[in-house]
C-alpha cells in the first residue's frame, strides 16, 4: 500500500518524501477537521451530565 | 518500507525466474501471499496510528479549540459588562445566550470559567461550564430564589474545566461572579461516584448531600474516573454570602 503510492508518486527520492509529508499532513487534517469530531460523539468517553436515557 | 520489501521480492523472483515450473508457481503463490500480509499488516500499522492520533485529538487539540472558544465568548461576556457599567448604572437585562457569570474554584486552579445556558455538547465543548436546562432545571443564583444551581463541565478534553474536580475537598469556596455580584459558595458535600442516570442530584434539595431543607445550592457534575464517563462525580456546595461587586471587581477575599 505505501510502497505503492512511493513507486506513483512523480520525482526523485526527495520529491516523494516532500509529496509522503504533504500527503500525511493532509490525512491529518482530515482526521483532526472531519473525522475525529464526527466520531467522537459516537464514542463513550465524553459524556458528562447526568440524565434519563 | 513496502518498497525495498517488494523489490527483494522482484529480486528473487527474477532469479527464481529459470528454476522448475512447480518451484515458480509456488514462487508466485508466496509473493500474492506476501504482498496481502503485507497489505494486511501496513493497514493495521495505519490502524494503530488513527488511534493514536485520536488520543492526541481527544486529550490535546479539543482543549486548544475548546480555550480559543471559551477565551473569545469569555471577553465578549466582560466587553459587555464594561459596556454596560459605563452606559448605565441600572442593572441590564442578564443576556442569557451568551455566558451568565464566571465561576471560580481556587481549588481547581487558578483562572476562572465561563458559565453558559444548557448542557448539551455544543455548548460544553466550547470550554466552558453549562448549566442544566434538562433533566431537571437549574435555578440561578441571580434570580435570588431558594434553588439549586447545577452546572457541567468535561472533565477531558474540550477545556477539561472540571479536570480537577477530585482536589475539592468539603470547606473549599466555590464563587459565582456575576454583572454586579459575587455568589460565595462552600462545598459541604462530595459525592466521588455515583451512576449517570442518578438525576436527583439536581434536585433543589439534593437529598443525598445530607439537605432536607430548601437552600441556595450549587451543584458541580462531571464524569469519573478520568479518561472514561462511566461514572458521574458531584460536588455541592452552599451559598455562605454575596458580595456586591465594586468598580475594580474586587474579588471576594476566597479569591485573593
Amino acid at each position: 500500500m505505501y510502497g505503492w503510492i512511493w513507486r506513483h508518486l512523480p520525482g526523485n527520492a526527495w520529491v516523494k518524501a516532500l509529496l509522503s509529508l504533504v500527503l500525511a499532513v493532509a490525512v491529518v487534517y482530515v482526521l483532526f477537521q472531519y473525522v475525529f469530531p464526527w466520531a467522537e460523539p459516537l464514542l463513550p468517553f465524553n459524556d458528562v451530565t447526568v440524565d434519563n436515557q | 518500507m513496502a518498497a525495498t520489501t517488494d523489490t527483494q521480492h522482484e529480486e528473487q523472483s527474477g532469479t527464481d525466474g529459470p528454476a522448475a515450473p512447480a518451484a515458480r508457481r509456488r514462487g508466485r503463490a508466496g509473493r500474492i501471499v506476501a504482498r496481502t500480509v503485507s497489505v494486511f499488516g501496513e493497514l493495521l500499522i495505519t490502524a494503530g496510528l488513527v488511534l493514536g492520533l485520536f488520543v492526541v485529538y481527544s486529550l490535546w487539540w479539543t482543549n486548544v479549540v475548546a480555550d480559543r472558544a471559551a477565551g473569545e465568548q469569555a471577553d465578549k461576556v466582560r466587553d459587555n459588562w464594561a459596556r454596560d457599567r459605563v452606559g448605565s448604572d441600572g442593572p441590564g437585562a442578564l443576556d442569557t445566550k451568551a455566558g451568565i457569570g464566571f465561576l471560580h474554584v481556587p481549588a481547581m486552579g487558578d483562572g476562572d470559567i465561563l458559565v453558559e445556558k444548557g448542557t448539551s455538547m455544543e455548548v460544553l465543548n466550547d470550554g466552558v461550564a453549562g448549566y442544566y436546562t434538562d433533566p431537571v432545571e437549574s435555578a440561578l443564583p441571580t434570580s435570588g430564589k431558594e434553588g439549586n444551581f447545577s452546572l457541567a463541565a468535561h472533565r477531558d478534553g474540550h477545556g477539561a474545566k472540571f479536570h480537577n474536580i477530585d482536589k475539592i475537598e468539603e470547606g473549599d469556596p466555590i464563587v459565582f461572579e456575576t454583572k454586579d455580584t459575587w455568589y460565595v459558595y462552600k462545598t459541604y458535600a462530595v459525592l466521588p461516584e455515583t451512576s449517570k442516570y442518578n438525576v436527583r442530584v439536581l434536585d433543589p434539595v439534593p437529598k443525598e448531600s445530607g439537605k432536607k431543607k430548601a437552600g441556595h445550592y450549587i451543584t458541580l457534575t462531571t464524569c469519573t474516573p478520568v479518561y472514561t464517563s462511566r461514572y458521574r462525580y458531584v460536588v455541592w456546595g452552599e451559598l455562605v454570602r454575596t458580595e456586591k461587586v465594586d468598580g475594580e471587581r474586587t474579588p471576594p477575599k476566597e479569591l485573593r
